[in-house]
């Protein structure tokens, strides 16, 4: 469970695995070595984390503006996608989509919020509202 | 019952996880199987494409074959004596099955997911539940993990384990764990090379769908063209980074494991003295080297996403190209008789 949701992807450890690649050289050698990523593929992680990053920010927004419930916020935050959600907490594709919306939010009872909270690894205090 | 045990495991990182998982497992019994080796034999080599499925919203492109696979087909080929449980109803019941193997003394390899891996680099962290992990031991309440992503062995504790072991999702594990009972001494690899290529050459080729092997290939090169015009620079370049994240990043091979592919070619080609095997692994080496220049034509598009500087007509012409190279390389992979 992470507390501070802005900047959880790059932390200390960001980076710093060492990895195994192969390369074909002209000699016609297969070898491999052990090294950091390169920075051409540096770009392509970046770039994955800098869209996922909005999407958390602009579901943030849209739920403080009441235009989400806080389950929007929590599966960006999360990485899931709508039916990884209704797998994670066990409550079928549609219902999950139709409680995205605040109003529908509100009159959920204890148990299907405690299913969602669970699911995402957190209480059902956190899961009512975000920071 | 709370006894420590560590079983004297050799640890080696690789590129693919299962089979070097597999492989780590084959020397552990003493048989010495390169990872190429096993990841060959298993037919690693997949790919395929499918746009109406999104996956970290983006359409799902894998360059590897179905969980568990490297690990069954190379057990079946080579004739070992094996065991896969595919699933337990109850967490505690797996953890239970875990504890009596390694009691046994039997390094049991395990499916997890890795969003809630707790030592594995941020940069990874997805819903995605296929990744493979042996664990040798346990120790105080913490259990030793061999992750051949990982430089060095891990440990996890009891909780994290069940965790990520009873990950949710789309291929959810449930706790699938598989291990090796016994292995005779004289292997028949060479039978099990000849049916790992055809396989492979039958997955890669043969199959009547569009959408998988080269005809995969095709149709993606097709797609990539239209991206731009149908959802816009800023997307078509989220999309485009997908790809080459599957094929550089994503399982470590590098150019969607076709560098593995061809060290198996050429492994086994020196190993039976087989020219055709050696000349097709050359050709495989060219295609994996295709694919990383593809990979570093396309990042320079993901580093200016909303102002392309490569043409994304060009980016399809390259995977078009690739996919004609390959196809070349099975059908020559074909004919072969080792």
């Amino acid at each position: 469970m992470e507390e501070n949701s802005d900047t959880i992807w790059k932390d200390g450890r960001f980076g710093k695995s060492r990895e195994i690649s192969y390369y074909y050289d002209q000699k016609g050698q297969y070898d491999k070595k052990v090294e950091f990523r390169e920075d051409t593929v540096k770009v392509l992680v970046e770039q994955h984390w800098d869209v996922i990053n909005d999407r958390i920010e602009e579901a943030r927004q849209k739920v403080l503006t009441g235009k989400a419930s806080p389950i929007v916020f929590y599966m960006e935050k999360t990485l899931a996608d709508p039916i990884t959600v209704s797998m994670m907490s066990g409550i079928s594709l549609w219902r999950v989509k139709w409680h995205f919306k605040p109003s529908v939010f509100k009159r959920l009872n204890e148990k299907t919020l405690k299913k969602y909270a669970d699911g995402f690894n957190i209480s059902v205090e956190q899961l009512k509202k975000i920071q | 019952m709370e006894k420590n045990v560590i079983i004297d495991y050799k640890h080696r990182q690789a590129g693919h996880c299962e089979s070097g998982t597999t492989s780590n497992l084959f020397n552990f019994y003493g048989i010495e199987l390169s990872e190429p080796m096993a990841f060959g034999i298993g037919n690693g080599l997949y790919f395929s494409y499918i746009p109406f499925l999104k996956v970290m919203f983006a359409p799902m492109i894998s360059f590897r074959n179905l969980p568990n696979t490297v690990f069954r087909r190379s057990m079946k080929y080579l004739g070992v004596d094996s065991t896969v449980i595919k699933k337990f109803d109850d967490p505690k019941e797996s953890m239970i099955a875990l504890d009596r193997n390694l009691e046994k003394g039997i390094p049991t390899g395990m499916q997890v997911g890795v969003y809630d891996l707790t030592f594995f680099p941020p940069e990874y962290r997805m819903h995605y539940n296929m990744h493979n992990m042996v664990c040798y031991g346990r120790e105080d309440g913490l259990y030793h993990i061999s992750d051949t992503v990982m430089e060095h062995p891990q440990v996890l504790s009891y909780k994290d384990l069940i965790r990520v072991r009873y990950a949710k999702g789309p291929f959810a594990p449930k706790g699938k764990m598989y291990w090796i009972n016994n292995v005779k001494k004289d292997l028949d690899i060479k039978t099990a090379v000849s049916v790992g290529i055809k396989k492979t050459v039958y997955e890669m080729i043969k199959i009547p769908f569009p959408l998988l092997g080269v005809k995969g290939i095709r149709w993606i090169s097709k797609d990539v063209k239209k991206w731009p015009k149908k959802f816009g620079n800023e997307k078509a370049s989220f999309y485009l980074g997908q790809i080459l994240r599957m094929a550089e990043e994503v399982g470590t091979g590098g150019a969607g494991f076709r560098y593995i592919y061809g060290a198996f070619l050429k492994e086994a080609g020196e190993r039976y003295k087989n020219d055709e095997l050696l000349a097709s692994s050359d050709l495989m080496g060219k295609v994996a080297n295709r694919w990383r220049e593809f990979a570093y034509i396309g990042a320079r598009n993901c580093k200016n996403r909303s102002e392309p500087k490569e043409d994304y007509g060009m980016l399809g012409d390259i995977l078009h190209e690739i996919g004609g190279m390959e196809e070349i390389v099975y059908k020559k992979l074909d004919k072969i008789k080792i």
